[in-house]
């Protein structure tokens, strides 16, 4: 065996390079370390105060640290306020290992550049131009716009439009998929309407279901569809990556999602599941969902322990499905 | 005051000499930055980029005003050091060059939010840069109808432009009904108004430029030098004399007054490859002799060239 098949059947892309999967401990697997809503930058009455906005991550990764956190991805992609030169301190100076992604979506969210291009007429991106651009951030690694390139993204993310996928979105999700598919990184969707159907989008491709993880199915409306047990029998990651939001409309009540936690472990899917809080440690252009990364751990999962969630399980869903996932194929 | 804001600070309109109105020193799309098919190093961007400004200068180009909107990778502190460097004046804008340059963060914004963002930066300052835009740039998203959003655009633009007395330039003025509609409500009136790309190979056919200038509009034959006749031409060029003619048209109508030429060439384009050939220069170096050749006179050409350009930049008291 080489050395380079070694490290790669065994490693999880970070933000300071390739690690031992075994080294990611509990991991939060889909959160926002930096959010900016695409344009926010430019705004008269928004300031980035560099040194500030890392303050206040680093205040919030020591604390998930100090809860026996391991690692943070932030599924935000590449044009939400990635920041990876940012990141790269935050991971040395507080010891948590950073997983960035890249990717784009929903199609609200997209520049200009993949909607409008300037040709006549202005076709949008197909998924083999997406596919390009993804997959030489995880080749080539993630870009510092016009400046350079750095470490390798450590999974792809996309989303659809809750109204329903759009002509776009399915690029995007098409696109994702070939990229995890050359790659070997993970892809995350948020899924628009109809979780299944969007995931049945990327499966499309001959992407296995255990390389990607459906985000968001802690969504009242994908639950009363049975939606998470029918991700989870796909062979899919079902990720209840809302922890937290208890007050919610559009999101069941954290008891209701350990009950869900409990229906997938009694179904025999306990290595499908995946916890997060959809955490912004610090959001720009929007309000922040002000959670500690630490929540699920710290909070949620003595919940469902308490209501029959085993030992065994916990740890499975806290860092045995995570390192799964992250890890490169 | 005859007062104009450039990128190294307010110039009293008398400084500004020959004016290219409608220009760019550097475009692209947003999110084009993600793309590195396109990027260029620093070095490679000046290089592209100096020349054809001290060029300018050395023909007796006095002011360039990039219309480059917000997200489109306007970039002041490099055009205060161009213009410090080359002495070109550089005049910067607010606004946005379409509805669909505007990232979500704006498209979310409604008119009071927008109207606030364009004041600011004409009137405090764009960024943490100090400089004041000298213009505010709107237009319409391709698809050839106005949206939503390029209305609510135009009507905070507008606002703007009535607060500060800085005047609006347009990219494209095809569907100009609820453009002008926009304009009337607000008060604004369009001899503040640049109407552009009146004369490119797409939407001369569409654009009603008589129409316009007849209503006090002034009109943009700003995509000069986008020919046929060059080697790689991109879909809105058009024959060299077509355009010539329209233009002279226009003029022989009685239009002098409402009439403004440029490029819209890029000196170092961002995120397209830009068209081999075509600079700001096109101005001088085929512009000004074929408007001679057509027989028009030094001080015609001088009014096309410094006084219209002086009179609509002149901040409004």
């Amino acid at each position: 065996m080489t050395a380079h098949t070694a490290r790669s059947s065994t490693t999880v892309n970070t933000v300071l390079g390739p690690v031992p999967a075994d080294d990611l401990g509990v991991v939060a697997v889909h959160e926002a370390l930096l959010s900016v809503v695409p344009g926010a930058e430019h705004a008269y009455d928004i300031t980035m105060d560099r040194a500030e906005i890392f303050e206040t991550l680093a205040k919030k990764l020591t604390d998930f640290r100090s809860h026996g956190g391991g690692t943070i991805v932030d599924s935000t992609g590449m044009f939400h306020g990635r920041d990876v030169r940012l990141y790269e301190a935050l991971s040395r100076s507080t010891g948590v290992h950073i997983v960035a992604s890249t990717g784009m979506g929903p199609e609200e969210l997209l520049g200009g550049y993949f909607l409008t291009p300037q040709t006549n007429p202005p076709t949008p991106w197909p998924a083999e131009k997406f596919a390009d651009l993804f997959t030489k951030e995880v080749t080539e690694g993630m870009v510092v716009p016009r400046v350079e390139r750095r470490a390798a993204a450590g999974l792809v993310a996309t989303a659809a439009a809750t109204g329903g996928m759009t002509a776009t979105e399915e690029s995007l999700f098409r696109g994702a998929a070939r990229t995890a598919l050359a790659t070997g990184v993970p892809v995350s969707v948020r899924y628009g309407a109809d979780a299944v159907h969007d995931l049945d989008v990327v499966l499309d491709e001959k992407l296995p279901a255990d390389r990607v993880v459906v985000g968001g199915l802690d969504r009242r409306d994908a639950v009363a569809a049975g939606a998470p047990l029918e991700v989870a029998r796909r062979g899919a990651y079902v990720a209840l990556d809302h922890v937290g939001l208890d007050d919610s409309d559009t999101y069941v009540t954290d008891r209701e999602r350990a009950a869900l936690v409990l229906d997938l472990v009694a179904a025999g899917h306990a290595d499908r599941i995946l916890l997060s809080g959809n955490a912004t440690g610090v959001a720009k252009g929007q309000p922040a969902h002000d959670l500690p990364y630490s929540y699920v751990s710290s909070t949620f999962v003595p919940l469902a322990k308490s209501l029959g969630l085993g030992e065994e399980d916990a740890r499975r869903v806290l860092v045995d499905n995570p390192r799964a996932l992250l890890t490169l194929r | 005051m005859s007062r104009v804001n450039t990128v190294l600070g307010p110039i009293p309109a008398e400084e500004l000499g020959v004016v290219a109105v409608h220009e760019h020193i550097g475009y692209g799309m947003p999110g084009s930055e993600l793309d590195t098919k396109w990027w260029k190093t620093p070095e490679q961007r000046y290089e592209e980029t100096v020349p054809k400004l001290r060029k300018f200068r050395e023909y007796g180009g006095g002011t360039f005003v990039d219309v480059t909107g917000i997200c489109n990778g306007r970039d002041i502190d490099y055009y205060k050091s161009l213009s410090a460097k080359t002495g070109v004046h550089i005049v910067a804008c607010t606004g946005f060059v379409g509805g669909d340059t505007a990232l979500p963060f704006f498209e979310r914004a409604g008119v009071d939010y927008l109207t606030r963002q364009f004041v600011h930066e004409i009137t405090v300052g764009i960024g943490d840069t100090g400089s004041k835009a000298g213009v505010i740039k709107v237009g319409v998203s391709r698809g050839g109808r106005m949206t939503e959003l390029d209305k609510r655009i135009y009507r905070a633009a507008a606002r703007a432009a009535v607060t500060t007395g800085v005047p609006i330039l347009t990219h494209l003025a095809i569907d100009p009904e609820p453009a002008v509609a926009v304009f009337e409500e607000e008060g604004l009136p369009l001899d503040r108004v640049l109407f552009g790309h009146a004369d490119d190979g797409v939407n001369a056919d569409s654009t009603p430029a008589a129409w316009l200038a007849g209503l006090g509009g002034r009109i943009g034959f700003d995509t000069f030098g986008y020919e046929t006749e060059l080697e790689d031409p991109p879909f809105w060029a058009r024959p060299r004399q077509e355009r010539l003619d329209h233009f002279l048209d226009f003029v022989g109508k009685g239009f002098l007054d409402k009439a403004l030429v440029s490029a819209d060439a890029n000196c170092s384009p961002l995120g397209w490859p830009g068209v081999k050939g075509h600079t700001v220069n096109y101005l001088f170096e085929d512009l000004i002799p074929d408007l001679r050749g057509a027989g028009l006179d030094e001080p015609t050409i001088r009014k096309l060239l410094e006084d219209n350009p002086a009179d609509f930049l002149t901040i409004r008291d």
